[in-house]
């Protein structure tokens, strides 16, 4: 008897559907005929095979190398085999039971006056998670609180605020620890012997790729300047795709169709097309080198120094209090810690006041040359800077000079409304939040 | 045409063309479900191969349209014969009796086909081979889409023209760019690794069987070795590894070491930076260590 013979009407339809719909929630688009696709293709293979079974999903619900990884994981969860199921189970309830003891301690731990401090439960679950160390130090100072000299039972709001502020601090660290675990532990993979021949490096290029460019380690700058090669590589090789000559490149030359055609009698057998318009755009990067900046400010540099060849002109320009030409230190291919020292070194009034108005107007004054109609400007900052009023002023003047200013905000957008300076900068440039690699490569793509 | 899994895995042996079960599966459901199959990966992991062994082991006509920046309808799908429709008209001009209708000027006769329409034409169920299709416009591949879903095609003065047979579709993409949501719904997707050693090592028998089984081996392992150092821009791919191995059999060899794979090494990285690479952070004394210990790859003692 076969597994669809022994299965109830309608069990795998079912299984299959909520699977897609996991699939879904991870971030997978899965259509209903790609849904049907799945279906079809699990009647032409012996189900009795998980692998089979596995590779007929995989063919025609993955549709991309980075969804395999969420796939992989769900699959191997959700069609778990029976004893890993129970297994599984078991071990859900154990936790449970053990959760709920935890949650129950805490409870009669975190008391003021003998009366329970008012914690929600993800407070109370994060308290539980804490180290037994962290515990005992967030028991003593309430227990110093609780004695302390003329301390009444009204104080305990005062308090709870405190506890609830110390336990929130204590959640984002570890999430925040985690996650950078979890990124490690992803390079540690790819980096492994199985790596070797291209698997496996998706899911770490993906993490770094997703990660605060402002939270990439040392020990991860070179994994990170491979990554950005890469996908600058893949940027310049679509500009100059788009600028190579096609078969039917230009607007129609009717002058030479009509002088080539006049043999036929002025009947027009073959026309003539004007060559394409080589257009190579010139590039201009402002970097703000400030201490928060300067990490943004590197990466950017080198992933748009690998799109110099796809540019006819490449500048780049750090500013803090005033401007600095970085352009030739650029000439020589070095790594990212090495631009990254440089960027620092080069840059004089290292620990003054960023003026982006001062900056702004030396390069027009100085660099008058740079600015015309093929100019596209980009610029690292998150717009903080002294005179902001002044700063718009030289915008403005700039604007009219060149061809568009992509502004790049390491803020991320929903931080925007609370800073002055992003609202009066957003108005005359092209602004796009962009704190990590991913996010320059969309946000480069298509606007160059 | 309907072939099992068992013979089509066994008709891929047979042709030399080495792949896992996984993959084999994803071909057949490709054929059972007459849906396209879009196939990523790296460069020369056999990915336009696939389309040629298909069309092999189908015994079928193999259709090709390389695809690039510019590609149009004119080029994929048809066009009419502009010259040739002008000679008819300038022609038939002094002869009252035969007067050109425009229907005489708009058919068969007169149209270009191009792959696409050629594949949806003929007869016998062909394979259509769309290479690199993440080097054509947005604007193309939605049009191609559209060709996929319904295999019809309308040309507006002959009207629609629906294939007989469903041809074996299969794309192929380098990733260099994300293609549409639309076209990878209408296909199924299969993601080509460069080979484990093993499977390398098989490949290599099969297209180069001058070679030695202890040199078969050696060139798969240091092949594998090279592809996993992410400094050497330029992978070798498989067609490269077979060249490699045909100039050492050609030079008399039966094993490798470092030194021959120096002296031979324009063969397998192909850019100055990576030969410098190797030259400075690999070097043949890396290379006879790796072929002395095995590393990781496994499979040298069945060829002891």
């Amino acid at each position: 008897m076969s597994l669809k013979e022994k299965l109830p009407e309608g069990h795998l339809e079912e299984n299959l559907i909520t699977f897609t719909n996991l699939l879904r929630e991870k971030g997978l688009s899965i259509s209903t005929p790609e849904t049907i696709d799945a279906l079809q293709a699990l009647q032409k293979i012996d189900l009795l095979s998980r692998d089979a079974f596995k590779s007929a999903l995989q063919a025609t619900l993955v549709k991309s190398r980075r969804d395999q990884e969420f796939f992989d994981r769900l699959f191997d969860y959700y069609f778990a085999p029976p004893e890993v199921q129970r297994r599984g189970a078991e071990k859900a309830a154990s936790h449970k039971k053990q959760f709920e003891s935890k949650m129950e301690q805490a409870c009669s731990e975190m008391k003021f006056k003998g009366e329970a401090l008012k914690l929600n439960d993800e407070e109370l679950a994060q308290y539980s998670s804490m180290s037994q160390e962290e515990q005992k130090r967030l028991q003593d100072f309430m227990h110093k609180t609780e004695t302390g000299v003329n301390v009444k039972p009204r104080f305990r709001p005062v308090l709870e605020s405190v506890v609830k502020s110390h336990l929130r601090y204590c959640r984002s660290k570890s999430m925040y620890e985690k996650q950078n675990n979890t990124n490690r532990k992803d390079d540690q993979t790819a980096s492994g012997p199985s790596a070797g021949n291209g698997a496996g490096s998706g899911s770490a290029d993906a993490a770094l790729g997703e990660m605060d460019i402002q939270a990439i380690r040392t020990t991860d700058l070179p994994e990170a300047e491979q990554l950005l090669q890469r996908l600058s590589r893949k940027l310049a090789i679509q500009i100059l795709r788009r600028q190579r000559r096609g078969p039917r490149s230009g607007p129609l030359d009717l002058r030479r169709s009509l002088r080539d055609n006049m043999r036929y009698g002025g009947n027009i057998f073959s026309l003539k097309h004007k060559p394409k318009r080589r257009s190579r755009q010139q590039i201009l990067l402002l970097c703000d080198v400030s201490a928060s900046m300067k990490q943004y400010s590197t990466f950017v540099i080198h992933f748009l120094h690998g799109l110099r060849e796809a540019v006819r002109d490449f500048s780049c320009f750090s500013f803090s209090d005033n401007l600095e030409n970085m352009t030739p230190d650029l000439k020589s291919r070095a790594g990212l810690q090495h631009l990254l020292d440089r960027v620092i070194r080069r840059s004089e009034t290292w620990g003054g006041g960023t003026n982006l108005g001062l900056s702004l107007h030396e390069l027009m004054q100085k660099h008058p040359d740079l600015l015309n109609g093929k100019t596209s400007i980009i610029v690292v900052s998150d717009t903080k800077t002294i005179s902001i009023d002044y700063a718009v002023n030289e915008l403005n003047k700039l604007k009219d000079r060149v061809r568009r200013i992509i502004w790049l905000n390491p803020l991320p957008k929903e931080q925007w409304p609370d800073y002055r300076s992003v609202g009066s900068v957003a108005g005359l440039v092209e602004m796009w939040p962009c704190n990590t690699i991913v996010q320059l490569e969309e946000v480069l793509t298509g606007r160059l | 045409m309907m072939i099992t899994l068992p013979e089509l895995k066994n008709d891929f042996n047979n042709v030399g063309y080495i792949c896992d079960e996984s993959t084999a599966l994803t071909v057949f459901l490709s054929l059972e479900l007459q849906k396209p199959l879009l196939i990523e990966g790296a460069p020369g992991v056999g990915k336009t191969e696939m389309g040629k062994v298909l069309a092999d082991i189908l015994d079928t006509e193999l259709i090709r349209l390389q695809c690039y920046e510019g590609l149009d309808e004119t080029k994929a799908l048809y066009e009419w014969n502009y010259q040739r429709q002008l000679l008819r008209i300038q022609m038939n001009r002094n002869l009252e009796e035969e007067q050109v209708k425009e229907d005489d000027l708009f058919s068969g006769q007169y149209l270009m086909e191009r792959p696409l329409l050629k594949a949806i034409q003929t007869e016998e169920r062909p394979v259509l081979l769309i290479d690199e299709v993440d080097k054509c416009d947005p604007e193309f591949e939605a049009f191609l889409f559209e060709v996929l879903s319904d295999f019809q095609v309308s040309i507006p003065e002959l009207g629609t023209i629906k294939a007989s047979k469903i041809p074996v579709v299969v794309l192929t993409s380098n990733n260099e760019r994300e293609l549409s949501d639309g076209l990878k719904r209408r296909c199924l997707y299969l993601y080509l690794d460069f080979p484990a050693v093993e499977n390398e090592v098989q490949i290599i028998k099969a297209k180069v069987p001058a070679a030695a089984d202890r040199l078969a081996w050696e060139t798969a392992r240091v092949v594998a070795q090279l592809r996993q150092h992410s400094n050497i821009r330029k992978k070798p791919s498989i067609a490269e590894t077979l060249d490699w191995a045909r100039a050492l059999v050609s030079l008399n060899r039966s094993r490798l070491d470092g030194k021959l794979v120096s002296d031979t090494l324009n063969l397998v990285l192909k850019t100055r930076a990576d030969q410098d690479y190797f030259k400075q952070e690999i070097g043949p004394e890396e290379i006879d260590r790796i072929l002395k210990h095995g590393g990781n790859g496994g499979g040298l003692s069945q060829c002891r």
